[in-house]
């Protein structure tokens, strides 16, 4: 409740002393947008942290090896993660729902565990050291570009690539069916989220002074974090894993007391929503209760006519 | 010719679904493309629209070869289709459907959408009008545009799924089954509208299995049988074919073929009408096993069985007949207990089968075997028969029961150790009667035991048919194949969208022109 309290009684009090959970708001924020993207064309791909990863390890690496600067450092893993994302995307949009995300978490595992536990250059599972990190001065930068991604996305599903998305996410058959090049657009979606994600993931990691690679920051933990986003947000319209995001992340501020079963309560609130409103949090419509498969129906009996 | 198929193949491991099939639709005409289920129709339109990729054999759209490309690419020269069973994009509002099916000839505007320009903006504008213009053609009112299209009545849905294809501006419009359940007045719209789009130029493959409604609009017909084609030509010609009519209604064993009702041009309407009155005088039998009185079944809209009522006595072989569609399978997946009926009372031997659990239903002895035998393909025969004495807990009287069935049917004996899925199709359906037997059924229920079957495996499985009923089981068999299970039959009942149109004894309805009209149209 200090949370709060503070929130609403000294804003700027707030805003200074909360500098690092704002950034890591806008952070998260990004990095469900490009969850939002993948999912608006109907690709359950949990590749975000792999390609965050690779965000963050290039800028951070070129910056303690080639001295290059901020911009340049964050433009170069950005395109790099695009590369990848291109040779990743090749095999592996061909699958689909469940076996799609399985594949993701082959890519981002082999590439935690195979590459940046493996390489001395990384770190060796260590984690590397970024003395060059401003944990601060961050928070505008981030929230433009946040904004300015959201911008991006949003306009991007209203035009002649957004209906293709949606045609695909809904029935992909009949997608093929008035001429939309389905592969082709999936690889768009995926790649333009694999370059928001490693923008997010390089910004990330100039906010620490230490870049982590563990699991709850580039593996399967996080991955499923971003999958929370967007289930609890809603995956419908742009805002909606924003707003799931900004929730999780206050979580753990505005249950402070809870401490250590601050999971549990996450997990209730997402299974609540999710039986509620499974539409997320943003979303069209009301309330609505989902009946699990179990559950006994109420028995219709029909009039008989005499 | 606007479409050119020369020879044209696709198998899927050994079924020959279509099997060299050369095929002309001429620019500005309705070709209509029917044959029996399983005759390879769909495979066909998938094998020309891209969705399957071709084997052997070319195919053309004027100019442009469709061999091998994919089928976005075929989408964009030109061929709009649309689904057997609906693909809307459900959860977008109608004009968001139409508006993608508009994609082809859009403007690629990503970068402009980030500046929001007036220019695209009137674009915008006029592309929405366009795609309102479209549900105007297919005679959508204007105020179905904002509803979600999984919404929408079920008619409207078929003609938003062909509002949709024309945003493509085809040349060419492949309607899978476009008037599938619907009923007669609704049918008459389709067909209103079929006609409507042809008189503005458009060139239209229909594929469905209502007779009348493809005889009605058709130029020409082309049939299909097993993967090749039997028959082309004009719907008089095609409906007369002694092929045709054979591959419809079937062979009666023994029976010749020539004595198939309408064979020798029967088409006179009082002569079907007064065949109908006679024999609706059919007696029914005083004392029954299954009674059924005014079932009435619906899938959401679309109302499948219209009120049926019949009765099965003790000891009898009773047959419903009728054209694909036209409920017969609907009927025994509700007297199963696997789908509950709007309204109607089905009684089984004193158990209210409308109300009643599907395994107390096969606990009383009332039985199904499934249309396509749903039979476990990667276990063996034994396992799949072992499975249907499951629910039984008896060891070893399951077994005695297993050796019993396997004596029936020596030849799943022989293959006891093979995976189902290895037998031939005859072999299989053999295989889904013994499992049905196993459950030790007073009435056993066949769904289309010949469906997709060589003649001559068509005969044996109506041999063990015989047997069965011999040994002392009541039999409801459904069947496309009408001449072959009338033939067997004591009595039956024609079926057509979803009413009972007549019913008499076995060997009456064999020689009722009114049959073949239930099949073909007239």
């Amino acid at each position: 409740m200090d949370f709060f309290i503070s929130l609403f009684s000294d804003p700027v009090g707030f805003w200074n002393s909360h500098t690092l959970l704002i950034s890591q708001i806008g952070i998260n924020g990004i990095v469900a947008t490009s969850m939002f993207l993948v999912l608006y064309s109907g690709q359950l791909s949990l590749a975000a942290p792999g390609f965050m990863a690779i965000g963050a390890y290039t800028s951070v690496l070129m910056d303690l090896y080639l001295h290059t600067p901020l911009f340049l450092n964050v433009v170069v893993g950005v395109l790099l993660a695009g590369v990848v994302g291109v040779l990743v995307g090749l095999p592996v949009l061909r699958l689909r729902g469940v076996f799609l995300a399985i594949a993701t978490i082959g890519f981002i595992e082999a590439l935690r565990l195979g590459v940046v536990l493996n390489l001395p250059v990384t770190g060796e599972g260590l984690g590397l050291k970024n003395p060059n990190a401003d944990p601060l001065g961050g928070v505008p930068i981030i929230l433009v570009s946040l904004v300015v991604v959201l911008f991006i996305v949003w306009r991007l599903t209203k035009g002649r690539l957004g209906s293709a998305w949606s045609a695909i996410r809904q029935d992909e058959i009949a997608a093929l069916s008035q001429g939309i090049y389905v592969a082709r657009y999936k690889m768009i979606a995926f790649v333009l989220g694999a370059l928001i994600a490693s923008y997010a993931g390089a910004l990330e990691a100039h906010l620490n002074f230490f870049v982590d690679p563990g699991d709850n920051q580039y593996g399967v933990t996080r991955a499923v974090q971003i999958l929370t986003f967007a289930v609890l947000g809603g995956s419908g319209y742009v805002l909606g894993p924003v707003v799931g995001a900004s929730l999780v992340t206050l979580f753990p501020y505005i249950f402070s007391s809870a401490g250590d079963y601050i999971n549990v309560i996450t997990g209730i609130f997402l299974i609540a929503v999710i039986v509620f409103r499974p539409q997320g949090i943003v979303g069209r419509g009301g309330f609505a209760i989902v009946r699990p498969a179990w559950w006994p129906r109420a028995r219709l009996s029909a009039p008989s006519p005499g | 010719m606007l479409l050119r198929l020369d020879d044209v193949q696709r198998h899927f491991g050994g079924v020959r679904a279509v099997d060299g099939v050369s095929l002309e639709v001429e620019k500005g005409s309705i070709q209509g493309l029917i044959g029996p289920n399983g005759a390879g129709k769909t495979t066909l339109v998938n094998v020309v629209t891209g969705y399957t990729r071709i084997q052997a054999g070319r195919a053309w759209l004027e100019n442009d070869e469709l061999t091998g490309l994919a089928a976005h690419r075929i989408a964009g020269l030109g061929i709009g289709r649309t689904f057997q069973n609906i693909r809307l994009f459900k959860d977008l509002s109608a004009v968001e459907n139409v508006l993608i099916g508009m994609h082809v000839r859009r403007r690629d505007d990503t970068l402009a959408q980030l500046g929001t320009l007036p220019f695209f903006r009137r674009e915008e504008k006029n592309r929405v009008e366009e795609a309102y213009s479209l549900l105007e053609r297919v005679r959508l009112p204007r105020s179905v545009g904002e509803r979600h299209a999984g919404t929408l009545p079920y008619g409207d849905q078929r003609r938003l799924e062909i509002a949709r294809a024309l945003g493509l501006k085809p040349r060419l419009l492949i309607l899978d089954e476009p008037a599938a359940g619907m009923n007669p007045s609704e049918k008459q719209g389709v067909r209103e509208l079929i006609e409507g789009l042809n008189a503005g130029g458009l060139t239209v493959l229909l594929i469905d299995h209502d007779m009348r409604l493809v005889m009605g609009v058709c130029r020409r017909v082309a049939v299909l049988n097993f993967g090749k084609k039997i028959a082309d030509g004009t719907p008089e010609e095609v409906s007369t074919d002694a092929t045709v009519i054979k591959a419809y209604l079937g062979t009666g064993g023994e029976r010749e073929v020539h004595s198939a009702p309408g064979a020798t041009g029967v088409d006179e309407e009082h002569e079907v009408e007064e065949a109908v009155a006679s024999s609706r005088a059919a007696k029914e039998p005083e004392k029954a096993i299954l009674d059924v009185e005014e079932l009435t079944v619906s899938y959401g809209a679309i109302v499948a069985v219209r009120g049926v009522s019949f009765r099965v006595a003790a000891g009898e072989i009773v047959a419903l007949i009728g054209a694909n569609g036209a409920g017969k399978s609907t009927i025994l997946n509700t007297l199963s207990g696997l789908i509950r009926p709007q309204s109607g009372t089905a009684i089984f031997d004193g158990l209210d089968l409308v109300n009643a659990k599907a395994s107390a239903i096969v606990r009383r002895g009332l039985v199904q075997v499934p249309e396509g035998r749903e039979i476990l393909a990667r276990q063996t025969v034994l396992e799949n028969l072992e499975l249907a004495t499951w629910t039984r807990r008896d060891g070893a009287s399951g077994r005695r029961r297993i050796d019993e069935v396997l004596k029936r049917f020596p030849i799943l004996g022989e293959r006891r150790d093979l995976s189902a899925g290895s037998l031939s199709g005859g072999e299989q359906q053999m295989l889904a009667i013994a499992r049905g037997l196993l459950a030790r059924p007073r009435l056993l229920l066949l769904d289309e035991p010949s469906l997709g079957l060589a003649p001559q495996m068509v005969d044996e499985v109506f041999r063990a048919i015989g047997e069965i009923h011999e040994d002392g089981t009541t039999i409801l068999l459904v069947e496309q194949n009408a001449l072959r299970a009338l033939a067997i039959a004591d009595r039956a009942y024609v079926i057509e969208t979803g009413r009972i149109l007549l019913s008499g004894s076995g060997d009456d309805l064999l020689h009722n022109p009114a049959v073949r009209r239930a099949y073909l149209g007239g």
